[in-house]
């Protein structure tokens, strides 16, 4: 056994206090609490917390070495919120950075991680956690000395008594101010003092991936662990026509209605079985004529002759009339894929059901979802479940799903043991629950001055919402980017036009925006171009009304060197992207090394999310951003034939390697902390358009079919 | 089933195990060092690598028959090296991993690229790290493993 692990028998013990803790969504109460950290992720990430107690509110527990051990509620996927959220309440709590650990917060306690609301709706939350922990340990201290609690200085987790020079350490006062009700409007500190916030502080998380000691989903270990592989079936709509038999050198075959899973003594055993498993299927009658060619068909009829969602998702004047006497028009239609989310940890759940209890250890976006996917396979109330959420090897909304760990938990029930299911990295993209496809119409009307006067957008793509029985069937999705443009044009008509395909879609980092941004921005271009305007100067034109979009335009094209000409053999493109609350413009330079192959060379981005709690961490993931979406640009598709997903491992799905990436720089713009707006999606939708609008300069190719280069998606060593 | 004996990370293991076994699945599921991870299974993300004999290998692609009278070093054992050690900590100086799944077999990658040369090139560096990272972590990689051999101001 790992001792990265807890045993299933002391799950019991922690329920009670779980079940305690839960419901209490801010800190009113303290209380004692003299239990070990007890999560996967609490061992991996605080190995040296101490484990003999303290005071905890929900959020905040003191440790004996006066350490603190911050509570996180949501999933760190890479994207630093771990880190961010403990800056606000170690700012609060006055502890040195050195002083801080996180541990899982209790399910009740825990948010759906996505929408880049982390920091958005949790930073005030955890500031309030800090601040009121630090308010009852001073007025410990001060009850002690006999002094107003405001005659008290605290530093790094001690405070002391400025007339003495007496000190009390966090610690020491720990089970005095647990005993304290701590009051709902704590004092907060002024922006101008802080000492966390705001700057880059290291990631707490970052120890534990150089050296291997970090505990993702797939890493988990229980004793007397069995593994399990899944078999889903290829055929959209297909369930098992019946259960194989167990093959030789396996534990188990278990039927999982679209899917089979075996279970054997280790990973690659199970992988093995599950691979040469025997199954028969029962396929749906339709499925024969699922396949990409017809959803393509199917999204231009419904462009002429669909129905768009009522009302529109926007309408503002009169965008037909006003497209039908504009001087200059563009219609123009984009045409986008199906995208899997490519997460490079795969799926994986590992589960433990008995008669009377139910762990969960799993890499999610949504440990309260989890909990309900196991009291509906376990029957199990939710006090008798207790969920473990590990790091994500990547979760980019693939992972907010329950598929797998609905999977996991009815294996683990049907064998009664604890047991690991892990896909292979086929079953993972041939079934994801991808980015839908969209046809996007745009249609632009400018006036005889050049000022455009009426945008129209028509997107057909199917929906998650609806999908998920989430939307009414004249509902909007898939809108985010084509509505609330930062433009002055005083038409607008955004419409949705359902596409039924019945191919699972979900959400894909940036969601809607990865599909508008790159049919609006690139017509914009179009426009420009037809108007033989500078693209940058008829962005400018529009955004008069708008300083703050004004503002990160004008710094990326600054950093990009816009205003000198491009070198000899490069194109310049720019876009921009409004979402998640935050602004991102890109300008980038493209060449043309081969024929018919896109090099890029530089991205200037700017980004305003009103506030960087840490800069580093907005830096990184306006990066990463920029370079998921250059690489789905590039190459990025599922396709179907026959109702089978085309995508089986990396050979056919091409990522971004380090020799392709170009030179990325980030400049952060800040209006300020009332507008603090989301970064884990933003730096994804303007890739697209961007590189299109830069390419059209090079070569007079105008590019308005994602992927670019579908013949180019091979990867090998 | 096999008795088999391997040197990882300096330790010796001895168990039982199928030969046919990738080696990835041996250090993973029966010694139970998890650092090195299952990416692809097919030998072209790079989240396997380990050393043998200290030079990178992707471990999804090796049977376990191969791990016997080799030396095997992981993720785990990369501090006992002094370009271990630095490569670690320029990784966090530069705050490179994002989710990090990926970054073992980077490191990996990375330090047998600077044991055989002490100040890569740019396109030193692109040409020993194809390993695929989904997050994006690739500028600041390279920014680690110039500040890890001195090359950064």
């Amino acid at each position: 056994m790992s001792d990265s692990t807890t045993s299933p028998a002391t799950a019991k013990a922690r329920v009670s206090r779980r079940a305690f803790l839960g419901g209490s969504a801010t800190i009113v109460a303290l209380f004692a609490l003299d239990a070990a950290p007890v999560t996967a992720m609490a061992r991996a990430l605080a190995a040296s917390a101490p484990t003999d107690g303290g005071i905890i509110n929900g959020w905040i527990q003191i440790n004996a070495d006066n350490s603190v051990t911050v509570a996180f509620g949501g999933a760190e996927m890479g994207q630093g919120i771990l880190t961010g959220l403990a800056q606000a309440a170690a700012e609060e709590l006055m502890v040195a950075w050195s002083q801080v650990r996180t541990q899982a917060a209790p399910t009740a306690q825990a948010y759906i991680t996505g929408g880049s609301y982390g920091i958005r709706a949790n930073f005030q939350k955890m500031r309030v956690a800090g601040a009121q922990a630090r308010e009852v340990l001073v007025a410990a201290a001060a009850a002690i000395w006999g002094i107003a609690p405001s005659a008290c200085a605290v530093a790094d987790g001690v405070i002391t008594n400025p007339t003495t020079g007496a000190t009390l350490t966090y610690a020491q006062l720990a089970k005095d101010a647990a005993t304290r009700t701590p009051s709902a409007t704590p004092t907060l500190t002024a922006a101008g003092a802080f000492r966390l916030v705001g700057r880059t502080m290291p990631r707490l998380d970052l120890p534990s991936k150089v050296d291997g000691s970090a505990v993702f989903g797939i890493d988990v270990r229980l004793p007397g662990m069995v593994h399990a592989a899944v078999r889903n079936c290829p055929t959209i709509g297909g369930t098992l026509a019946r259960t194989p038999a167990t093959p030789s050198g396996a534990i188990a075959v278990v039927p999982l209605g679209d899917a089979v899973a075996v279970v054997a003594s280790n990973t690659w055993a199970a992988f093995r079985a599950a691979e040469k498993l025997s199954v028969s299927w029962t396929t749906p009658t339709t499925a024969s004529q699922l396949s990409s060619a017809l959803i393509t068909s199917q999204a231009q009829t419904l462009m002429v002759s669909g129905t768009p969602g009522s009302p529109a998702a926007e309408q503002i004047g009169d965008a037909a009339s006003a497209y039908s006497s504009a001087a200059t028009r563009i219609e123009a239609t984009y045409q986008l894929p199906y995208l899997p989310h490519v997460c490079m940890e795969v799926l994986n759940c590992t589960a433990s059901v008995t008669s009377t209890s139910c762990e969960v250890w799993v890499p999610t976006q949504a440990a309260n979802w989890v909990q309900a996917t196991a009291m509906a396979v376990t029957g199990l109330p939710a006090s008798a479940i207790t969920v473990h959420p590990t790091l994500l090897g990547g979760g980019l909304g693939r992972k907010i799903e329950q598929d797998y760990v609905k999977q996991a938990l009815m294996v683990a029930k049907a064998i009664g043991r604890p047991v690991k299911l892990t896909w292979r990295r086929e079953e993972d993209l041939s079934h994801d629950q991808y980015r839908p496809m969209g046809l996007v119409r745009v249609r632009l009307g400018a006036d005889g001055s050049g000022a455009l006067r009426s945008l129209a957008v028509r997107t057909v793509a199917p929906s998650p919402l609806f999908q998920r029985g989430w939307m009414a069937p004249t509902g909007n999705d898939n809108v985010e980017g084509a509505e609330g443009l930062p433009y002055a044009i005083p038409n607008r008509l955004v419409e949705y036009v359902r596409h039924p395909a019945p191919v699972p879609v979900g959400f894909w980092r940036s969601v809607g925006n990865s599909i508008n941004c790159f049919a609006v921005e690139s017509a914009i271009d179009e426009m420009a171009s037809a108007l033989r305007i500078d693209p940058l100067t008829f962005r400018r034109s529009m955004l008069a009304g708008d300083a703050r979009t004004l503002a990160v335009l004008d710094r990326a094209a600054t950093d990009l060197g816009w205003s000198s000409p491009a070198p000899a053999g490069m194109g310049r493109g720019l876009a921009i992207s409004n979402g998640f609350g935050s602004i991102v413009a890109l300008a980038v330079e493209v060449s043309q090394p081969s024929p018919g192959v896109m090099r890029v060379n530089r991205v200037a981005a700017a980004v305003d999310c009103g506030y960087a709690v840490n800069p580093g961490q907005v830096e990184s993931q306006l990066e990463g951003g920029i370079i998921q979406g250059i690489g789905s640009a590039m190459w990025g598709q599922t396709t179907f034939s026959r109702g089978v997903a085309s995508s089986r491992n990396f050979s056919n799905t091409r990522m971004l390697l380090m020799r392709e990436t170009p030179a990325i720089t980030v400049s952060i713009l800040q209006s300020g902390m009332d507008k603090l707006g989301g970064i884990g999606e933003v730096g994804v939708p303007p890739a697209a358009p961007a590189l299109a609008n830069a390419w059209f300069r090079l070569t007079g190719n105008r590019l308005r079919t994602l992927p670019f280069f579908p013949g180019a998606n091979r990867m090998d060593d | 089933m096999a008795a088999m004996t391997y040197n990882v990370n300096g330790r010796t293991y001895q168990f039982d195990a199928d030969p046919g076994m990738p080696l990835l699945w041996v250090i993973r599921d029966i010694i139970g060092l998890t650092g090195t991870k299952y990416g692809c299974g097919v030998e072209i993300c790079g989240a396997c690598t380990v050393w043998i004999d200290g030079s990178p290998e992707k471990s999804c692609d090796m049977r376990a028959a191969e791990g016997v009278g080799v030396r095997i070093t992981t993720v785990e054992g990369l501090a006992a090296t002094p370009v271990g050690i630095r490569l670690q900590q320029a990784f966090i100086d530069c705050q490179a991993p994002q989710c990090g799944y990926c970054q073992s077999g980077m490191l990996m990658a990375a330090a047998r690229l600077v044991n055989r040369n002490a100040r890569p090139t740019d396109a030193q560096i692109d040409s020993a790290l194809g390993n695929i990272c989904a997050c994006g972590t690739y500028p600041r990689v390279k920014r680690a493993i110039k500040k890890a051999t001195g090359q950064l101001a």
